[in-house]
């Protein structure tokens, strides 16, 4: 870690030289204090990083493996970021931030570099295009690349390898960051889709409104692409940048739809250009379009191929990432019948495996029964046979017997009443879920909140299904965990069943790796239910089960 | 002593009618289901009740819920609810009024039918009565905690014991000591767990429970 850290020294060293003997309007001395402190400020960010990445990644026992702190790449990354953008206040803004970041959440780091090196790649790109064309200045003329300068032969595969290495990283990371996926997309990640979802997870789409923002801000504004040639500029970018990710957190339904929408305004503006050239977009006007600066009516008819590009790539994207509901409005026809197809497929799914649940059930109630309760009892009937035969003869004999059919038969009662409670909890069947999962709680060795409201009841089969989930929560926190406070909360909105576990354990469940929550996650299925679990290694450990259902009206109150 | 008894299996109800009337009780009522049990209760008033936990019509916890209700009507009358198992849940609603004479044991208890017919007469006393398993549940759950942890594994075993609502020699009998070290002990443990001393049982008993439902 440490080591890396240094790396991110030894560009600024280089940068330091070369900005100096270059602009000579800054004093040597106060460019090397700044220095300094960036690097004695990355190398105590790095350490506090590694330090709570130690202390929260420390295995309990049973807990998980320590994971490598990623997150504190981030640093040198912000450093090269400063290079390409060229020092100011706002560079050095990007470093302080990223070094917080680093130092205070080294995991959601992990979250910000990959599109971090993306970023860079796309700047790096866009400026191998435009280099050639007549009449543009870039703005970075004196900076340094990466490992070169720009306008350098090494700038194409240097912009290439950051955009190659940041796709890479996003996708790879992507996957360990459930919270996220289960943020933006609205599903765990690898989970079961929604109803008419399919089974297969379908990718986050409205992650794409980040990059098409990011065109829309480079392509409709032709100022933008001579590189940010001010404070304003600045401004406008961090305003559109944080106004998409904001959507993309916040209305995650619509951002995909909005990202399509952008792809396809971007298009149409490119074609115009292409008709409407010069008439519309005056000759002394700066007009640049994707990777061509239109100057001629060929230039022209290029940039309206790119904007035909554009269109097709909104249409392919169109059924695919576009919500179910605008699905249904541009698409009546077409959105139903890709809806039933999943359907279809999801019930024959979870159909084959309800009934093969159902079956290892029986066969485990057959087993439990035969080797348990009933070998009990024909114990206790031999030893009853063997007494009445002693009982006369050598009544001391015959009363040890009837004291050994005595226990045999309680521990069958025993048995059968696990047996029993493993099938359908008597609570369960008496009061309903709200008391059942308050008896659950109670009958947990932890520091239990419960916090349920429910008007009705579900359908015994969904009310059983979403106990058992709860238990198996439970019952992880106990034994994997390592928790010592439990938090329940469960609420119908109307049409959806939630109930949220939370506990201040160790962390790191995963239910792709055995436990019981697999098996759950397929009974909830059979409801259209989900089961997600965000569990970073460290805790806290969040299980959110949802199932569509509806509430009977109540036919026992519950006091 | 006159008792009432409510059990919808025939075999169970004459077993416990058997049993009791060998220890001396009067069956007053002998009823199956829910609507004829409060009926009994309120028109019989009976010393004592042993009702199953599970009754029709209904087939849930009937026989729990009616106990309450005639509990809220004569408060104070003396019911022992048996049942197949064990829910804190329940545990706690019955002893929630804090009024006593209620118990709560699990059907298998009635084996051993000395402890059962004590318990059944502590209820008829006004005591309260747990099954052994809500109670080691209730203590597993604070094991960790400051107060409990400092008790010593005696001190453990007679706190459980005054949980279920026994008294200071019926604690001496099951653990094999002189009735004046039990007495040590729980002053010793109501000290350490900041509790009022008490030489009421059925006090002693609600202090504890209060306790350890907190």
């Amino acid at each position: 870690m440490g080591a890396l850290a240094h790396s991110g020294g030894q560009i600024a060293g280089i940068t330091m030289d070369r900005t100096a003997s270059q602009r000579a309007g800054l004093a040597q001395g106060a460019q090397m204090a700044e220095w300094i402190f960036l690097l004695a400020y990355c190398i105590g960010c790095t350490v506090i990083a590694v330090r709570r990445q130690h202390v929260q990644g420390r295995p309990g026992p049973g807990g998980p493996a320590r994971r490598p702190g990623w997150g504190i790449l981030l640093l040198p990354l912000a450093l090269m970021l400063r290079v390409t953008t060229g020092g100011g206040a706002l560079t050095l803004l990007l470093v302080l931030a990223s070094g917080a970041l680093v130092a205070l959440a080294p995991q959601a780091t992990r979250r910000v570099f990959p599109y971090a090196l993306i970023g860079l790649g796309l700047v790096g790109l866009k400026e191998v295009l435009l280099s050639g064309a007549a009449g543009y200045s870039t703005a970075f003329g004196g900076d340094l690349y990466g490992g070169g300068a720009w306008r350098d032969h090494l700038l194409l595969p240097e912009a290439l390898l950051f955009l190659a290495a940041g796709s890479y990283l996003a996708i790879r990371w992507g996957r360990a960051t459930p919270r996220l996926t289960l943020l933006v997309a609205g599903r765990p990640a690898g989970g079961r889709g929604r109803p008419g979802g399919g089974s297969a997870p379908r990718p986050p789409w409205n992650l794409l409104l980040i990059p098409v923002a990011g065109l829309l801000a480079e392509l409709a504004q032709p100022a933008w692409a001579f590189g940010f040639n001010g404070g304003a500029d600045l401004v406008m970018v961090a305003v559109v940048g944080l106004l998409t990710v904001a959507v993309v957190l916040l209305l995650p339904s619509v951002a995909a739809d909005l990202a399509v929408g952008g792809l396809l305004a971007l298009g149409v503006y490119g074609v115009a250009t292409a008709l409407l050239w010069p008439q519309i977009f005056p000759r002394d006007q700066d007009l640049l379009y994707g990777a061509v600066y239109v100057t001629s009516r060929p230039l022209a008819v290029l940039a309206g191929l790119q904007g035909l590009a554009l269109i097709g790539l909104a249409l392919w994207l169109a059924p695919r990432a576009l919500d179910k509901r605008t699905m249904a409005l541009l698409w009546p026809q077409r959105a139903s019948e890709a809806e039933l197809a999943g359907r279809v497929e999801q019930l024959t799914q979870t159909r084959a495996e309800a009934v093969d649940t159902a079956a290892a059930e029986l066969r485990r109630v057959e087993r439990d029964l035969h080797d348990g309760a009933q070998a009990r009892l024909v114990a206790v009937g031999m030893n009853l046979r063997a007494a009445q035969k002693l009982i006369t003869s050598s009544p001391e004999a015959a009363s040890q017997l009837l004291a050994e059919a005595i226990d045999s038969s309680s521990r069958a009662l025993t048995e059968l009443r696990n047996l029993v409670r493993g099938i359908h909890p008597p609570v369960l069947a008496d009061r309903g879920l709200p008391d059942a999962i308050r008896a659950l709680a109670l009958d947990t060795p932890l520091h239990t909140e419960t916090d349920i409201e429910l008007a009705g009841r579900p359908e015994p089969p969904v009310e059983s299904a979403c106990y058992f989930a709860v238990a198996e929560a439970l019952a992880n926190a106990v034994k994997h965990a390592g928790a010592r406070h439990v938090q329940i909360h469960a609420r119908h909105d109307g049409t959806m069943l939630r109930i949220e576990v939370t506990d201040d354990g160790s962390g790191g469940a995963d239910p792709a790796h055995g436990t019981g929550l697999r098996g759950l996650e397929r009974r909830l299925a059979t409801f259209d239910g989900i089961l997600a679990v965000s569990s970073p290694p460290g805790g806290p450990t969040l299980i959110v089960i949802e199932v569509p259902c509806a509430l009977s009206s109540p036919k026992i109150s519950s006091s | 002593m006159r008792v009432v008894i409510a059990e919808d299996l025939f075999l169970l109800r004459e077993g416990l009618s058997r049993l009791l009337t060998a220890h001396g009780f009067e069956i007053a009522a002998a009823v199956d289901n829910g609507e004829d049990l409060l009926r009994a209760l309120l028109d019989q008033r009976p010393d004592v009740a042993v009702v199953d936990v599970r009754l029709p019509p209904t087939f849930t916890d009937e026989g729990l819920r009616t106990a309450l209700e005639a509990r809220r009507r004569i408060p104070g009358l003396p019911v022992l609810v048996l049942s197949q198992y064990v829910e804190q849940l329940y545990a706690r609603e019955l002893v929630a009024d804090q009024s006593g004479g209620v118990g709560y044991l699990l059907k298998d208890r009635v084996f051993s039918d000395d402890q059962f017919i004590e318990a059944l007469r502590r209820v008829a006393r006004g005591g309260t009565v747990l099954d052994r398993e809500v109670i080691s549940k209730l203590l597993g759950r604070h094991a960790q905690d400051a107060p409990l942890g400092a008790l010593s594994p005696r001190e453990r075993e007679v706190l459980a014991l005054m949980a279920e609502g026994r008294s200071n020699s019926a604690i001496a009998q099951a653990l094999f000591v002189s009735e004046k070290a039990v007495s040590k002990h729980s002053t010793s443990i109501f000290a350490k767990l900041g509790l009022a001393p008490s030489d009421d049982d059925n006090r002693r008993v609600l202090a504890v429970l209060t306790y350890l439902n907190s």
